[in-house]
């Protein structure tokens, strides 16, 4: 028998907190399949927790990208606050450390019936469960004018990676007293709070390195997530920079014009230095492709199972699941996410499950040492998910807690993307 | 003597079963923890509840509930749990050693 260094053991400690879980059996006796389909939040959490919960269970991760930037976080490097780089995360300790197949391609079809899903390169992988997580998708339909051409001109930067870089290259250049203006979506959309926590953040920026610039928000709506924190923050920390315009003062954004650099609304069209364009969201395509989606542009689920109510044998988690009251951030997915692979370890070994806790967090920044959280739970109810309790920050905390939640921000994002891909 | 062992051998078979439930039960719960502590004994600012006694982790839970601590997070997860739940978890938590991943 192999004698562990103290070292070894330390580097298994976390993969054996989740091996505690579920039947085990010697490795290679693998009898249930499950391709999961998507590396974001959502995919990636769904994979680890599987592969680590059932050694019986084979998990592969299908996922074209070789790499992962989170969106959230990415208004802090918009502001000059982080690299790019330290919001990316590999899979290779998912493939490593919890023996995940982890395969780059392209899937371009699922077959319920034959139980297969194919890939790009002409690949078939067989499957008992599959757990699809494809993220957002863009209607272009809905904006005139704009469409994923113009995203490379007017960058949505709501998909982080080459998108975020291009408007913060933009916002780099732009001269001061420019207009920044940001165009942001009707619901539902992926992180309630973001847009608003880009604006101040920009604001931020602006306030260092362009203090004569403005921000305009025009809004597909007529209020937002946790208004009242934002406006406070805004008086406070950008007085006078940040104009919001809802949808009932302009009648609704009604197109954009590239080569003017332009957002039209009923009542005006207003000219920009930079612009960036948060078009209206829906399930990512594959869903769509699949037939998991109904007419809401969503995919209906289970709310225990996150099995699909239009496909049984495949799962949907994350943003793209339609899922009661539980709004598309992160923190879902990743809660989403184990409570579907402790259902399919249950369905597929037979083992015991505990019933659901699904939660969210979002922490907010208003200013980089000024955050505010929230914190909601949720319970599968009447064939929904509804919400059970919600705590959110109030406008008249003091200085010191927020600088705290600002400091707690950053310690959950590194605990929060272990916990996902490592 | 025959229904004796029997019913031996059924109580060893139930005990077994419940401290499986018990260990499955604790891990799932514990991963719903791990989306802001890290289990593998790290700090990194938000605090380890590895190697935590499940009387000291019991308490804070209670503390967290009754809104005697404060924390947005900690109150809806201590809401959402049964007593019993925590029980588990905290018994889960304390039994795993502290080892920090390098």
């Amino acid at each position: 028998m192999k004698s562990w260094t103290r070292r070894e053991f330390g580097c298994l400690t976390g993969a054996m907190v989740l091996a505690g879980l579920g039947p085990r059996s010697a490795a290679g006796e693998a009898s249930a399949r499950v391709v999961v389909v998507g590396g974001g939040i959502g995919g990636a959490t769904a994979a680890k927790y599987l592969a680590a919960s059932a050694r019986t269970i084979e998990v592969t991760l299908v996922e074209p990208k070789p790499d992962y930037t989170t969106c959230f976080f990415s208004n802090l490097y918009l502001a000059g606050l982080c690299s790019l780089e330290s919001l990316t995360h590999g899979y290779e300790t998912l493939a490593h450390r919890y023996g995940i197949n982890v395969i780059h391609d392209f899937v371009t079809a699922i077959d319920p019936i034959a139980k297969t899903v194919g890939l790009r390169s002409g690949r078939i992988l067989p499957y008992d469960r599959v757990v699809v997580a494809p993220g957002i998708a863009f209607n272009y339909d809905a904006l005139a004018g704009y469409d994923e051409a113009a995203t490379q001109v007017i960058p949505h930067a709501w998909n982080a990676g080459p998108q975020t870089q291009l408007l913060r290259r933009q916002l780099e250049s732009m001269e001061d007293g420019g207009v920044f203006v940001l165009v942001a979506p009707p619901n539902p959309f992926r992180c309630p709070p973001a847009p608003y926590e880009r604006a101040s953040l920009v604001a931020y920026y602006f306030k260092q390195h362009k203090p004569r610039s403005r921000i305009l928000i025009l809004d597909a709506k007529d209020s937002f997530n946790s208004q009242d924190l934002f406006l406070d923050a805004w008086e406070r920390h950008y007085p006078g920079m940040i104009e919001w315009l809802p949808a009932q003062f302009t009648g609704g954004i009604k197109a954009v014009d590239l080569r003017e650099r332009s957002v039209k609304t009923a009542s005006d069209t207003f000219k920009a230095a930079v612009a960036n364009v948060i078009p209206p969201q829906m399930a990512g395509q594959l869903a769509q492709q699949i037939g998991l989606v109904d007419q809401s542009g969503w995919c209906p689920v289970d709310p225990i199972t996150f099995e699909s109510k239009l496909q049984p044998g495949i799962h949907v988690v994350g943003d793209a699941a339609s899922a009661g009251d539980m709004p598309k951030s992160a923190f879902v997915a990743n809660s989403q996410a184990k409570a579907c692979a402790f259902a399919i370890v249950e369905a597929l070994t037979g083992s015991e499950r505990v019933s659901p806790h699904l939660f969210n967090t979002c922490y907010t920044f208003l200013s980089p040492d000024d955050a505010v959280s929230n914190a909601v739970s949720f319970k599968p109810a009447a064939g929904t998910i509804k919400i059970i309790d919600n705590f959110v920050s109030q406008v008249q905390e003091s200085a010191e807690t927020r600088h705290r939640a600002a400091r707690e921000a950053q310690s959950w994002y590194a605990a929060f993307t272990r916990d996902t891909f490592g | 003597m025959i229904a004796v062992s029997i019913a031996a051998g059924s109580l060893i078979i139930f005990a077994d079963r419940s401290q499986a439930a018990d260990r499955d039960g604790g891990a799932q719960l514990a991963a719903m923890c791990a989306s802001c502590h890290r289990l593998d004994g790290g700090d990194g600012g938000i605090p380890t509840i590895l190697g935590m006694s499940p009387e000291m982790l019991t308490r804070a839970m209670l503390a967290y509930r009754s809104r005697e601590r404060p924390s947005h997070i900690m109150r809806a997860i201590a809401l959402s749990l049964s007593d019993e739940e925590i029980a588990t978890v905290a018994r889960y938590l304390a039994a795993l050693n502290r080892q920090v991943r390098p």
